[in-house]
């Protein structure tokens, strides 16, 4: 466990955010750590959707319960926090 | 005894290169202050300044406008002026003053250096008189601000402003060293005179003396005219530098160093003079938008300096086009959000007729960040406050040292232009940004954003608290709306009309 630098750019909101992670937390619980600094106070939530993680640059998700240190970040990349609707 | 015409004998007088014989060109000229162009000095004895000025006419000159400068204050010192002015206005003069006070005497050093180290003897007394002009705006702007500081204590910001690590004067240190401070004299004359003060003193001058003036403030409107006249004498000072440099196959350097300087100041302008404009110059007194105002004085006028000059315009121009109507809107609503970490009080200006204004100056406006204030005004409508504040820092630009931002909403094209050098991951805030360091990463490598400083532990405790104090701001000068939220009652009443129907 170590605390780990990434830079949020959430769907929506106007500014890269600097967002404070563990190594532990899968990719659900880094949505949920950038939704905090972004959803509610300058992006309105979206029912019926989840949120995922993508490398800026990339179209494809990582899973959802892949861990930081599994992802090979590196402190302070840049993750893009996306809306996708729910399958149900 | 009759004085001969200036120009019978201004030339003769002001032409004073000579031969030396006790020390080198070299040594006289050291690369490092003088630059290495590989020119001689005849070359530079062609260089032809528009303004011909003597001592004697400048002095006089001068003193004429401290007095008319001076006497407006005098004349208006109990008038209440300050005190019966919109908090918006306010937030104008605080935010002006201390970005620009003592960065005024720094420029004096600049003016020096091509004062001494140029080998144009006219350049040499061009920035002789520039070098006085810029100690004149020093002082103006220090002894005029000084009276309102009993008064509000974010007026000594002024003096103060330039010594923190505030995170805007992080940023404006970051650009004025680097055009002004750390470049050799005929580089000081490319980037400072003609590519910021051409550029853009002009639009922060003219715009705000007509906005001054419109709000009643005619101390300010006649301190910034006077400023404003010295300006647009002494900003001409890289025009015929640039013309050398471009008759003796220079052209690609002095291009390059017009490219990164006009792009940083105008990185700069769209923090400190986009929100002024368009958000805390109250409705009724505004006589044109930023844009407007940017593709009247800046746009047209910049085009006609370069291409006249035989120049091209910087290779990043429609994207700076673009950015007119976007930029500064982000670098408002960031400043307005993260407002504990300010120096003035920021009007949020986001009233409905406000915001009318907005969408039409920029169609498409409340889709885009407006609809990032529809949030933030629900909570300040239903009373949640917390949720109107950050709890994290914005991710800076290690260029500008702005936050990486830009349009929201329905139109979402935020984006970093990251870049590794060396090992260390580098984020920056446009193509143009990373563009600049990658010309000369060396000169840039080592400087530390607001951000690599909080994660290299330097700012304690690692809070909000920690970060005001880092930043210099004592109780009594840390920002907060500028209308003490008054505005959003506007909305309270809408709600509750609402609900009643």
């Amino acid at each position: 466990m170590a605390l780990f630098p990434l830079s949020s750019n959430f769907e929506g909101d106007f500014v890269l955010q600097l967002l404070p992670v563990d190594t532990e937390h899968t990719m659900d619980e880094v949505a949920a750590a950038a939704a905090h600094h972004s959803v509610g106070r300058r992006v309105r939530a979206r029912p019926g959707h989840i949120l995922r993680i993508r490398r800026q640059g990339s179209d494809e998700f990582l899973p959802r319960t892949m861990k930081v240190s599994e992802a090979g970040f590196k402190p302070t990349e840049t993750i893009e926090i996306i809306w996708e609707a729910s399958k149900h | 005894m009759a004085l001969l015409n200036r120009m019978d004998w201004y030339e003769i007088a002001r032409t004073t290169n000579w031969s030396p014989k006790y020390v080198t060109e070299q040594e006289l000229f050291p690369v490092e202050m003088a630059g290495d162009y590989g020119l001689p000095q005849e070359a530079w004895e062609k260089y032809d300044e528009p303004y011909k000025q003597t001592y004697p006419e400048y002095v006089k000159v001068q003193r004429e406008k401290d007095a008319g400068a001076y006497s407006v204050k005098a004349a208006l010192e109990r008038s209440k002026i300050f005190e019966n002015s919109d908090p918006g206005w306010k937030s104008v003069i605080k935010s002006h003053y201390g970005a620009l006070a003592r960065l005024e005497y720094a420029a004096a050093t600049a003016e020096a250096r091509m004062m001494r180290f140029s080998k144009a003897p006219g350049m040499r007394n061009m920035a002789t008189l520039g070098c006085l002009d810029e100690m004149r705006h020093g002082q103006i702007q220090l002894y005029f601000p000084h009276e309102h500081v009993s008064k509000d204590r974010q007026m000594d910001w002024a003096h103060k402003a330039i010594d923190t690590n505030q995170w805007a004067m992080i940023a404006a240190r970051h650009f004025f060293d680097d055009i002004m401070m750390t470049r050799d004299a005929i580089s000081v004359s490319i980037m400072l005179t003609f590519s910021f003060e051409t550029g853009f003193t002009n639009m922060q001058f003219l715009g705000l003396a007509a906005d001054a003036a419109e709000a009643g403030d005619h101390t300010f409107a006649s301190l910034i005219s006077s400023i404003q006249t010295d300006e647009s004498r002494h900003a001409q000072i890289g025009g015929p530098a640039l013309q050398v440099l471009i008759e003796n196959g220079k052209k690609a350097d002095a291009q390059k160093k017009v490219d990164i300087a006009f792009w940083r100041a105008w990185k700069l302008f769209s923090v400190l003079t986009g929100p002024v404009m368009d958000y805390y110059t109250p409705l009724e007194h505004r006589k044109q938008s930023f844009k407007e105002f940017m593709e009247e004085f800046i746009v047209a006028q910049f085009e006609r300096a370069l291409t006249d000059l035989g120049l091209d315009l910087p290779w990043y121009w429609d994207h700076f086009l673009e950015q007119l109507s976007e930029q500064h809107h982000g670098m408002h609503l960031g400043s307005y959000f993260w407002r504990p970490t300010m120096f003035w009080n920021p009007a949020a200006g986001v009233t409905p007729a406000e915001r009318e204004w907005l969408e039409e100056k920029y169609p498409g406006w409340n889709d885009t960040w407006g609809e990032c204030w529809d949030v933030i005004i629900d909570n300040m409508v239903e009373d949640n406050m917390a949720m109107t504040y950050p709890e994290t820092l914005p991710m800076v630009c290690n260029m500008c040292n702005l936050p990486i931002n830009y349009t929201p909403g329905k139109k979402w094209n935020v984006k970093d232009f990251p870049l590794e050098y060396k090992g260390r991951l580098y984020h920056f805030g446009s193509e143009q940004d990373r563009w600049c360091f990658e010309q000369e990463p060396e000169r840039y490598a080592g400087h530390l954003s607001l951000v690599d400083r909080f994660l290299a532990g330097m700012i304690q405790p690692m809070d909000l608290g920690g970060a005001l104090n880092y930043m210099g701001l004592a109780p009594g000068e840390i920002g907060d709306d500028a209308h003490n939220y008054a505005w959003s009652e506007i909305y309270k009443a809408m709600r509750a009309e609402k609900k009643a129907s």
